[in-house]
């Protein structure tokens, strides 16, 4: 061997680094750019990507050019003829619906993973009782989908075999249709998504709340502070950071949301998402210009939370 | 420590270099036939012994011919392999196998099934140009991929055996791309004979009669009809399957036609009328089990049952012919004519079918001898033999063995017209609009507003 040769690798080049990030580069130009690109150019396309969308313009109609695909997206659903039917129709539309699910959902699995999270804290069973809450997160979207079809089960006959009907008649009560009813079905959609999520909410959460030093805590209790003010004005800021990397997690899943609503009202009856509204547009009307218009709509919808969860994130680091 | 890590770092380079390889090695695979290929169909004599082997038997061996009953090979060769794709799984795989038993003996074609209900399969195929030699689908494809299929004159089709309704279906733009193989008759309703008998029902003749059996009913207490909608995310066809009967009532064939090309909107009056008689019968729950909410929630399968349990909960069904299998499957003990029968929808002028359609990527030797095999007479005779629902092909018209399949054939051997599903006919939304429009009807929305979508869809479909 000799010394004076410094081996290569010890006064690497500038691209050394490039080569390293290669493999996964070419992973991802591959499965995330590429599909992405290809997406974008064929939301300005017709059905099948064989022309400009301008060409589908119908005269006499609203027509925005090579955004027509876009024009479809934002404005089909909604009813322009007067601001009461507007908002009517806003609150029907997928982008409502989407709407009424982050509020909801989200509020609904960080709320009651928090509360769990806390009380479960305090008692022996801990495990136990974190553990049945979680097991709804084993269940895939379409299993808990057809279970809780089956609760909602709606019969024409006085004896139900949905629960919750079944519940209702045996205290005499009439039947009610609970997914097909417009304004009441998406809540009980939204149901479903927090019976599934909330044990994910509440795992995090507890784990944030167990690092929380019980010292701090001590100090409070010490200085006269109760569990309801130590709680408030204690722990929820120390794990804030916490709080919000999950509201935006759930945010982000929930505007994805399908499979509970391919599966339970196949989007009818004012269910629909923006997620099955894009399957349905690209592989039920094979309109390939409109289903991936809003695929884009629905990514620009969530790029603001990813950069707002990436951001928190990079503060944390910093922090560190 | 470094153990761990490593034994990590390993199992997600394995990871990754399977995902790679399954990515690149998609495209060979997927073409593959999978586990669900029929192996009682392929021939043993496929790799050994190609030549030799006359299915026969040791005579005639030059000529196949002869030797084949009737079966023209068209050329194909021993070993000849066709890929198809249909959706059709268990029982159906069945069917479909022993039907074509008879040309795959005859000319050694090797088959290499595919099944599965996922239409996304077959589009993406096509688009990325590895269509399967044929497919079994809907009209919707044909309509779908005109300009990638072959003409069915071009494959040897004995066009005899079929009604012109049928050749003007399968027709797109002047080419004949789709051969019907498979049908199911839908302007039909269900009724038990045993309670129209016990009431003192007649079978209606007229639409008038229906109504007027219908109020009758009403007015002993009885509900008349049973209706569902639930199927998935195909909720509705039920309805629209009754506005499409109503209008071969009320307008008939050419009307029905009309909409189908464009010439007329969907929002015309007629239709909406035909939505306000279904709407007055499928909302009231004097009418309909349940009422709105009944005919909106229930499945369309529990709809089929109701008519037939004990006690009944009404007294029609309007359902195609699979209700037959259905009720058979879900009461046993009934018998088709006594305790189950249908009628055609009175005054309908033409009947509307559902149907599965073969379609031809290739038009190559062992493809040209299955459409041949399946419009000849011995292919239709086969297939009624077998009872795969009703075939198409008039050859097969007396070769039923179950009586409610007669009964069906008979109907639809003497249909003044057979027309095609709306929905299915007219690409792109208009089927989902369709659907949409008559659940939202149904619930109590805005009748305008629901059929002017509807229009929308069938304006931007046809390019009207």
């Amino acid at each position: 061997m000799t010394t004076q040769n410094i081996p290569k690798i010890m006064k690497q080049g500038s691209w050394v680094p490039w080569l390293y990030l290669l493999p996964a580069l070419i992973v991802m130009s591959f499965f995330i750019v590429y599909p992405m690109i290809n997406t974008i150019s064929l939301s300005f396309g017709n059905k099948d990507g064989t022309a400009p969308a301008s060409t589908t313009c119908v005269e006499g109609k609203p027509c925005w050019g090579i955004f027509e695909d876009y024009r479809y997206a934002l404005t089909a659903e909604l009813n322009f003829s007067s601001a009461g039917a507007l908002w009517d129709s806003f609150w029907k539309s997928s982008f409502g619906n989407n709407l009424k699910w982050i509020i909801l959902m989200t509020a609904g699995t960080v709320g009651i993973g928090l509360a769990y999270a806390v009380l479960a804290d305090r008692v022996k069973y801990e495990a136990l009782a974190k553990a049945i809450l979680f097991m709804p997160m084993a269940i895939s979207f379409v299993g808990a989908g057809i279970i809780w079809k089956f609760v909602y089960d709606y019969g024409t006959k006085q004896v139900q075999i949905g629960l919750l009907n079944s519940i209702i008649t045996s205290f005499g009560g009439k039947p009610v249709s609970w997914l097909s009813t417009p304004g009441l079905n998406t809540l009980m959609l939204i149901l479903v998504g927090v019976w599934i999520w909330t044990g994910f909410c509440m795992t995090i959460l507890s784990a944030a709340l167990k690092s929380v030093p019980e010292d701090i805590l001590e100090a409070a209790r010490v200085d006269g502070a109760t569990e309801w003010s130590t709680f408030w004005k204690v722990t929820v800021p120390i794990i804030m950071p916490t709080i919000l990397v999950v509201i935006t997690t759930m945010v982000i899943n929930v505007l994805k949301l399908f499979d509970i609503v391919y599966v339970m009202t196949g989007g009818n009856f004012s269910t629909n998402v923006i997620a099955n509204r894009m399957y349905t547009e690209m592989y039920k009307n094979f309109n390939v210009g409109r289903g991936t218009a809003i695929a884009v709509v629905l990514v620009l919808a969530i790029i603001p939370f990813i950069y707002f969860n990436i951001r928190r994130f990079l503060e944390q680091e910093a922090i560190r | 420590m470094n153990r761990k890590s490593m034994v990590w770092s390993l199992t997600s380079l394995f990871t990754l270099v399977a995902i790679l390889l399954s990515a690149c090695g998609s495209a060979a695979t997927a073409t593959q036939a999978p586990a669900t290929q029929a192996p009682a169909t392929q021939p043993p004599a496929a790799t050994e012994a190609p030549a030799t082997q006359a299915p026969a038997g040791t005579e005639a061996p030059a000529t196949q011919a002869p030797a084949t009953g009737g079966i023209d090979c068209m050329g194909a060769q021993q070993g000849d392999e066709i890929s198809m794709l249909y959706q059709w799984s268990g029982t159906e795989e069945d069917n479909l196998n022993k039907i074509l038993a008879p040309l795959v003996e005859a000319c050694g074609i090797v088959l290499k099934p595919e099944s599965s209900r996922d239409q996304a399969l077959l589009d993406t195929r096509v688009k990325a140009g590895t269509p399967p030699d044929i497919a079994f689908y809907n009209i919707a494809q044909l309509v779908q991929y005109q300009d990638k299929l072959k003409d069915m004159n071009d494959l040897g089709i004995n066009a005899d055996n079929y009604l012109d309704s049928w050749k003007q279906i399968g027709t797109v733009n002047g080419k004949w791309v789709g051969l019907p193989v498979k049908t199911d008759t839908k302007t039909i309703i269900w009724y038990s004979p045993a309670n129209f008998q016990s009431a003192g029902y007649e079978v209606p003749k007229t639409w008038d009669d229906l109504n007027a059996l219908v109020e009758k009913m009403v007015a002993d207490g009885k509900v008349p009809w049973s209706m569902g909608f639930e199927s998935g995310d195909a909720t509705g066809w039920t309805g629209t399957d009754w506005i499409q009967d109503i209008l071969l009532v009320t307008k008939g064939p050419d009307y029905v036609n009309g909409i189908m090309d464009g010439s007329i909107p969907y929002n015309d009056a007629a239709v909406k009328e035909a939505y306000q008689t279904y709407g007055k019968w499928a909302t009231d729950p004097k009418y309909t089990v349940g009422g709105a909410q009944g005919t909106v929630s229930t499945a369309f399968l529990d709809a089929i049952y109701k008519p037939f349990a004990d006690p009944p909960e009404a007294m029609m069904v309007k359902q195609s012919g699979f209700a037959a299998g259905a009720i058979a499957a879900q009461f046993p003990d009934l018998k088709y004519g006594t305790d189950y029968a249908f009628f055609m929808m009175p005054g309908a002028q033409g009947i509307q079918i559902g149907a599965d359609w073969m379609m031809a990527f290739s038009d190559k030797p062992a493809v040209k001898a299955l459409v041949a095999y399946l419009s000849s007479d011995a292919g239709g005779k086969k297939w009624a033999e077998v009872g795969f629902d009703l075939t198409p092909n008039k050859a097969g018209t007396d070769s039923y063995t179950d009586p409610a399949a007669k009964d069906k054939a008979k109907l639809l051997g003497d249909a003044a017209a057979v027309l095609a599903d709306l929905g299915d006919k007219i690409p792109g939304g208009f089927g989902s609009a369709e659907f949409k429009a008559i659940s939202d009807y149904i619930n109590g929305g805005d009748l305008d507003k629901d059929l002017s979508d509807v229009a929308a869809a069938q304006a931007q479909a046809l390019g009207k």
